[in-house]
């Protein structure tokens, strides 16, 4: 069996008192597209931190293709794509100098899919990060997280910024392109009806811990019939 | 809260209402210790030093105020747009209302400053200052600041030039009153019509930003800004593309502050008619001193983990997930900061021979070296300029990167921990130094001990460096390689440091041990390598 791509066990956080992660174990394979839901505050940021090793594990292990995120930085993130929540961009970059900047840190940078995606997503390349729409920042991180094809997506909330139209045919058409070409997905989101679109598996977290991860299809046919949005608050008991 | 007169008072009041505590704190203990410790009827030493470690405190609060009540911590200073916090827009007040309200507060907290301020020379120091100038001063300097702050520019870089031009043209008109024994009356006369007039401005200033009138003055250079869009070619390497990141984030600050500064100093021969030997010598002095003064300044940004968000001291996702090791992330500071050292001396270099000719002053200066040559010999005579110039070269890098190691490690309390105990060292200094002077058996144990100082910083610098060493080793943040590299080519400049010591002041009223001490304290080591460990801290929390 091929090694996952994302191997966590027993990680538990703690902010003060406050439990972030209690002994969360996630395992996803190669290929798969990873929904992971939950409220405000469930954890989910929190955990999309430890795998891209800006938070070290105070317990437990965390492994990224095999490798420790916090010890081996270059090699775990320069196989990442990652879309922030905070949408941090530079604000004073132009476009097309943040496509250059980029491009210098990833070996696998493909400038013809780069460019095809800053024309699908109209990006002006002599605008200035900070002049853009909130929707236009999301697409330029977007862009600069696809362009080198990573062989692991991280989107930390993708759709807080974009309107539905560019959810439904731009993330989703990108998210299920790069699950068919063997690539792995984990996309955080608290919009359930999103995450029924284009997820294969969904885990779902509560206070820090996790109540249910297992394929989709597995969740509806052992809730016959039920929403994604009524399993949900069946079993966290609040809406997201 | 009934107004928004009352909501604007709790916003600039409440969360900064321990200062005027500290201060009243500061004057009273200041004034009982006096008594107590030299009896009630003694006068106190108000030499120099003394005064300084009064004033500091109020200087800190006067430069926090100008900060606080501009909105100044609130973002880029360099941007376009208005730095007026646009969340303040959507009030249901005039945009005379959102001018006014900052600027009365900080009208009155300026002026209960100066009243403090003057409260404590009369009591307990026994100065009489003057009653009103110096306040109003203090708020015109805030009006304008207020007005340069919140105005949008069209050009990125405006404002910090702009304001630090008025303000410095301000301050030289009203220096040259005191030197010309202007009266009080006169220069209340100058400085208080302008506050109406500064708040006028901030009133057109604040209903322009409001409206989001950001003005474009770079539409002539749009068709080359365009070109420049299609021709960027890619970078050869990651360093060079971290390199440009941190030069085009922090690297035109130094350069761009020292050509600022500089023509006034050049000009003041032109201004003050001075031209002795002593002037000249002064002058020179500051100006090699204002790169260093300056990269201090710029030195606060480029050790923040997040230059652009103020009050967040942790490192933004987008820095923190480039695939490049924390020594790497360093390395890319440390070499702007060379570059960003070198375009300051080079505007120095060009700037000084040109002022110094233009004003006559380069006889004085070619008398010297002629003098020095004489003196010392050509060779000793080139070695000790070279030894200036180096020091003070390494000196302002060292300015903009001995930070790094506090402020990358992202955490509030040490990085507010060491600006506290940098106040309270500086305070210290000037009655140190009195002390000294008023103490002959100090001076006389210090005269034949004061060798054992520069020994105590060796032994620190050098147990420090170990420590971190072992640590960047065991972590596995830097090679240990890498580390003998390093360690090695440290060795090296201290020995050829060393080597021209001796060379150049060899005597026999000098040890040469101490020689190898002062090379040992020259050559920059702990604070650099503990740069990485910090930013490491900061990065994997």
């Amino acid at each position: 069996m091929a090694e996952p791509v994302i191997s966590i066990a027993s990680l538990s956080r703690r902010f003060g008192e406050k439990i972030a992660l209690n002994s969360v174990d996630l395992s996803m394979p190669r290929g798969a597209v990873y929904g992971l839901v939950g409220a405000n505050g469930a954890g989910k940021t929190t955990l999309i931190k430890h795998i891209l090793g800006l938070l070290q594990a105070e317990s437990g292990s965390v492994r990224i293709f095999g490798l420790d995120p916090v010890a081996e930085p270059v090699a775990v993130l320069s196989r990442i794509g990652y879309l922030s929540e905070e949408n941090d961009l530079p604000g004073w970059m132009r476009v097309d100098e943040l496509i250059r900047y980029s491009r210098a840190f990833y070996k696998n940078w493909d400038d013809a899919y780069a460019e095809e995606l800053r024309q699908s997503f109209a990006l002006d390349p002599s605008a200035k990060v900070k002049d853009l729409s909130k929707g236009q920042r999301s697409r330029v991180g977007l862009l600069v997280a696809l362009a080198y094809r990573p062989e692991l997506l991280v989107l930390d909330e993708p759709s807080s910024g974009l309107d539905p139209i560019v959810r439904r045919d731009i993330l989703g058409a990108v998210i299920r392109t790069i699950a068919d070409e063997g690539r792995t997905v984990l996309f955080s989101s608290h919009l359930l009806d999103e995450v029924e679109q284009v997820a294969d598996h969904v885990t779902m977290i509560r206070q820090g811990t996790i109540v249910m991860s297992a394929p989709l299809a597995e969740i509806k046919r052992s809730h016959s019939g039920q929403s994604l949005d009524e399993i949900f608050v069946s079993l966290v008991g609040s809406q997201t | 809260m009934q107004s928004p007169a009352a909501a604007f008072a709790w916003e600039f009041g409440w969360p900064r209402r321990w200062i005027p505590v500290a201060l009243g704190v500061y004057l009273v203990a200041h004034g009982l210790l006096k008594p107590l410790l030299l009896g009630s009827g003694a006068t106190l030493d108000l030499g120099d030093g003394y005064i300084a470690f009064a004033l500091v405190p109020f200087s800190f609060t006067f430069m926090y105020f100008i900060a606080v009540f501009s909105f100044g911590l609130n973002g880029d200073l360099a941007a376009r747009q208005s730095i007026y916090p646009a969340r303040l827009f959507t009030l249901p007040v005039s945009s005379a209302a959102l001018a006014r309200w900052p600027m009365v507060y900080g009208l009155v907290a300026m002026s209960m400053l100066w009243v403090i301020a003057r409260t404590a020379a009369w009591w307990p120091l026994g100065l009489n200052l003057p009653i009103v100038w110096p306040g109003v001063m203090m708020a015109v300097v805030l009006a304008w600041t207020q007005v340069f702050m919140w105005m949008p520019y069209g050009f990125r870089g405006v404002r910090v030039a702009l304001a630090v031009t008025v303000l410095i043209a301000l301050d030289t008109l009203v220096i040259l009153a005191i030197n010309y024994k202007v009266s009080e009356a006169a220069l209340v006369a100058f400085l208080a019509p302008q506050l109406p007039v500064a708040y006028l401005c901030a009133c057109l200033v604040v209903a322009r930003a409001r409206r989001g009138v950001v003005p474009d003055w770079a539409v002539f250079s749009r068709t080359a800004a365009d070109e420049t869009a299609r021709s960027l070619s890619p970078f050869r390497s990651t360093a060079a593309a971290q390199l440009w990141f941190e030069w085009r984030r922090n690297g035109k600050s130094l350069p761009v502050m020292v050509a600022l500064v500089l023509p006034f100093e050049l000009s003041l021969p032109f201004i003050t008619g001075y031209g002795s030997k002593t002037f000249i010598f002064e002058l020179l002095l500051f100006i090699l001193l204002t790169p260093i003064v300056m990269a201090g300044f710029a030195g606060a940004t480029v050790s923040k983990a997040n230059p652009f968000g103020r009050e967040v001291y942790g490192l933004t996702p987008f820095t923190a997930t480039r695939p490049l090791t924390s020594a790497q992330l360093i390395a890319a500071k440390l070499k702007m900061a060379i570059l960003s050292t070198l375009a300051a001396w080079v505007v120095v270099l060009v700037a000084v021979p040109l002022g110094f000719a233009w004003s006559g002053a380069d006889a004085v200066l070619i008398e010297w070296a002629r003098w020095g040559t004489d003196t010392l010999g050509a060779a000793r005579a080139i070695v000790l300029a070279l030894l200036v110039l180096g020091g003070s070269i390494v000196t302002t890098w060292m300015m903009l990167v001995q930070g790094l190691y506090l402020g990358l490690t992202g955490r509030e309390w040490i990085v507010k921990t060491s600006g506290f105990v940098g106040l309270v060292i500086v305070m210290a200094i000037g009655p140190t130094f009195e002390w000294i002077s008023d103490n002959a058996d100090v001076q006389a144990w210090l005269w034949d001990n004061w060798r054992i100082f520069p020994a105590i910083l060796v032994v620190l610098k050098m147990t420090a460096a170990i420590a971190i060493a072992r640590r960047l080793s065991r972590s596995g943040l830097i090679s240990d390689r890498v580390l003998v590299v390093g360690a090695a080519g440290w060795a090296a400049m201290v020995f050829v440091l060393y080597g021209v010591f001796v060379w150049w002041a060899d005597t026999p009223m000098l040890p040469r041990y101490l020689f190898l001490l002062i090379a040992i304290l020259a050559v920059p080591l702990a604070r650099i390598s503990a740069a990485t460990l910090a930013l490491a801290w900061n990065r994997h929390r």
